[in-house]
């Protein structure tokens, strides 16, 4: 479904990402783990294709896309669908009119089908009655939630999440978690890029742990546990003292 | 090279860039403006806040203009008993160079600092990247909706800012100078010919092109945060302003050359 192969990007004279190669199955959800300022950021705007590479491969559904001329770049990305870290929802825009902005910019669908892709989406992320409200009256949570519907709406095939949860409180935190997870039951390809490893654990069917720029470790949560890299065991030193948390990994795995 | 020859280069590589940039900012522009039907929601409201809401700011800015034109030649015609030639002085002086000047820095302040914050602060906070994520081209719904509300309406308003000069002239010159009211107004109007119409016409045209899409450039650039955001706005209405003024300067020259 996604394929970067040797992917590399300087940004300043600075080397931002170095050969990074990632392969993301159809309906898988994928997690790539790291610090802030590793560029994990940056891999899903090379995805997206907002940031153009030095070197390398972005590949979706068997097309490669990051030689494309921008028009047809820009239909390419119809398929995807992101859900920022800042949320960037319109704010001159209501909650019903931000969900239906880009389908009703594609014209494919009648007034009143839209309305009906509205409610259904908005009531999916638990947003109903909320339909006149901007995104200023809104909380943190609900922002996101937001954002999520406005995804989901245009029905696409790949969803990609920047750091879902920084900033947000426990509660609303585990709602947006919930949410994405009930995404998989729809078939959704999803890549979240996120530092928060309960998060990463709980989410993620295969996860890539990258520092400065490169992939150092890929798999399955238990296949990255076994891992002997420095960084590695020390980004997961906790996860490593938690005994219970490690058993539930292994029990879920087997 | 020392450091400050390097300065130069880079700083002039960087205009240079820009300038590219721009140019194909606009290129794109022209290739996309049949959307515009797509887009006419967008077109109306700019409408109605670069030009409905600037009435006032044009009305105000015209009629204090032509009041002080007015003023002006008024004591120095005096001198001469040539008081009557105050109303060709107003109205040719509003028709064809500060009506269309005046209104023209006017609206790069106004609509300027509007474009560039308002574009600018969406760079920033990720919307213009949401666009373009979810497959559209910013230019499309952003700056061909604001260069084509700018198109249309600064004419108009460029017509209630010569109308308000003409009308305070003829106010003060007759309250100053005791020139008779239906005397300054029926001399000012039939005195314009269609030379002096379209200077008077094209000028607004080509300012809100201008004006529009270098704000909406300066917008679309805005990188890093708060601070270079508010450098891009000053850039934006600095930048039109000094456009406006110079275009004024060749469309004039231009014109009475060829006309």
């Amino acid at each position: 479904m996604i394929e970067l192969k040797d992917i590399s990007l300087q940004l300043n004279g600075k080397l931002i990402l170095d050969e990074v190669s990632l392969s993301i199955d159809k309906g898988q959800t994928h997690v790539i783990l790291g610090p802030s300022g590793a560029g994990k950021s940056t891999i899903l705007r090379v995805i997206l294709g907002l940031l153009p590479i030095d070197n390398g491969q972005v590949i979706i559904d068997g097309r490669e896309i990051s030689s494309l001329p921008e028009k047809e770049a820009l239909q390419a990305r119809r398929q995807m669908a992101v859900v920022f870290q800042s949320n960037a929802l319109f704010d001159s825009l209501t909650v019903s009119e931000n969900t239906a902005y880009f389908l009703k910019d594609s014209g494919l669908l009648e007034k009143k089908e839209i309305d009906e892709s509205v409610k259904t989406v908005l009531s999916f992320v638990n947003l109903d009655g909320t339909e006149g409200l901007y995104p200023d009256q809104l909380s943190g949570g609900m922002k996101k939630r937001l954002a999520v519907a406005r995804a989901l709406v245009t029905r696409p095939q790949i969803i990609l999440f920047d750091e879902p949860t920084t900033g947000l409180d426990p509660i609303n935190s585990k709602a947006v978690l919930n949410l994405i997870q009930r995404l998989k039951s729809i078939g959704t390809t999803s890549v979240i890029v996120t530092h928060i490893i309960n998060d990463a654990i709980m989410l993620g069917d295969t996860l890539s742990i990258i520092e400065n720029g490169k992939i150092i470790e890929s798999g399955t949560i238990k296949k990255i546990l076994q891992s002997q890299n420095g960084f590695v065991r020390e980004f997961f030193y906790e996860v490593y003292q938690d005994s219970s948390l490690l058993n539930e990994i292994q029990a879920r795995d087997e | 090279m020392n450091e400050d020859e390097s300065t130069i280069k880079v700083s002039f590589t960087e205009k240079i860039q820009k300038l590219q940039d721009y140019s194909l900012m606009v290129a794109d522009v022209f290739r996309l403006s049949p959307s515009i039907g797509k887009n006419r929601a967008s077109v109306l409201s700019e409408m109605y806040l670069i030009g409905t809401q600037a009435v006032f700011l044009v009305l105000v800015g015209g009629l204090f203009t032509g009041v002080i034109l007015a003023i002006e030649t008024g004591h120095n015609l005096e001198k001469f008993g040539a008081t009557l030639m105050i109303s060709r002085t107003v109205s040719y002086g509003m028709i064809r160079e500060l009506g269309p000047a005046i209104t023209g820095l006017l609206l790069a302040a106004r609509t300027g600092a509007k474009n560039t914050s308002e574009i600018g602060a969406m760079q920033l906070s990720e919307q213009i990247d949401a666009l373009k994520a979810f497959g559209l081209n910013p230019v499309e719904k952003l700056v061909i909706p604001r260069v084509f509300a700018a198109l249309i309406m600064f004419l108009p308003l460029t017509m209630i800012a010569d109308m308000a000069g003409i009308l305070g002239g003829m106010f003060i010159t007759n309250m100053t100078f005791n020139i008779d009211l239906a005397y300054f107004w029926n001399t000012a109007i039939h005195i314009l010919q269609f030379k002096d119409i379209f200077v008077g016409a094209f000028k607004p045209i080509l300012f809100s092109f201008f004006i529009a899409s270098i704000s909406c450039f300066y917008g679309l650039i805005t990188r890093g945060g708060t601070t270079n955001l508010g450098k891009n706005a000053i850039h934006s209405v600095v930048t039109s302003s000094m456009v406006v003024i110079l275009l004024d300067f060749i469309f004039t020259k231009v014109v009475w050359e060829i006309m």
